[in-house]
């Protein structure tokens, strides 16, 4: 494996406890609610696991992208654990509280790769059943970490380029 | 007391605007974005600000940048994801007058709400 693959790879993998320390440390803080590694897997497929993406990049001495995955179900009750209104449909609001835990999780997980000098991006969010996310072609092996909670399961992926 | 608050998610200008009110502060004007808030910052007179890092069109550390060219004493608080030393000390060189990183304990934005606030109440 030639220096440059093994930097991204080993770029990715670092992320991993990182992620799952932030994620845990955002649900208990923001949402009041615990949260649990279940299963890392290879990245297979473009579509994310459930209907809702926040989508954060990253740049710096690496780029890359994370992916926040949740339900309609768990959209709509992390509005109402974040700012006490319930919501029936997935409005502009329950995507705006979506990306922000989407940025907490980023922004937490990147303060330990302080040496990568990383910036995040603003949220996107990308909405429907099957959608698809792709990756730029060079990043190397993208992963994704499933979790469950009290507000149900979800999914982090993410993956790293030059 | 005149609060002014600077965040692109209107969820955590919710979250602010709330704990202020249990404060018993309710003269509080929003902005979406740094432009947005130097013109909120230009029209009025504000007793703290607080404000977002990563926002477009002018993100907080310019706006806050702007805000200590006009030479005004007014507290600024940054509420941010971004917690390496590096970006801390950026904040601090522009003149941030406090920093309150995210993912927070709703304990932790009430003692710094408290803080700035709480003496004027």
């Amino acid at each position: 494996m030639n220096t440059a693959i093994r930097e991204k790879a080993e770029t990715t993998t670092s992320l991993v406890n990182p992620i799952i320390s932030s994620v845990i440390r955002t649900f208990e803080s923001m949402l009041n609610c615990s949260a649990k590694r279940i299963s890392l897997e290879v990245k297979s497929g473009h579509s994310p696991k459930y209907p809702l993406s926040a989508i954060v990049g990253l740049t710096g001495k690496m780029s890359g992208t994370i992916i926040f995955s949740v339900s309609n179900e768990a959209a709509l009750e992390i509005l109402s654990r974040l700012v006490f209104e319930q919501a029936e449909e997935i409005t502009s609001e329950v995507c705006d509280a979506v990306g922000e835990i989407a940025n907490m999780i980023a922004g937490s997980a990147k303060a330990d790769l302080a040496h990568l000098n990383l910036i995040l991006s603003i949220p996107n969010m990308v909405l429907g059943e099957n959608h698809e996310v792709l990756y730029p072609p060079d990043v190397s092996t993208p992963m994704c970490i499933h979790f469950d909670s009290e507000i149900g399961p979800f999914t982090i992926e993410f993956g790293f380029r030059d | 007391m005149k609060v002014l608050i600077v965040d692109d998610s209107g969820t955590m200008r919710i979250i602010q605007k709330r704990c202020l009110n249990k404060l018993g502060i309710n003269d509080i004007d929003e902005g979406e974005d740094g432009v947005k808030g130097m013109v909120q910052f230009r029209a009025n007179q504000y007793d703290v600000i607080f404000t977002d890092w990563n926002m477009p069109n002018m993100d907080g550390l310019e706006f806050l940048k702007e805000i200590r060219k006009t030479n005004t004493q007014v507290p600024v608080i940054m509420i941010t994801t971004e917690a390496e030393k590096a970006r801390v000390i950026l904040a601090v060189q522009a003149g941030v007058s406090d920093y309150l990183v995210k993912p927070f304990t709703p304990d932790a934005l009430k003692e710094k709400l408290e803080k700035w606030v709480g003496c004027h109440v």
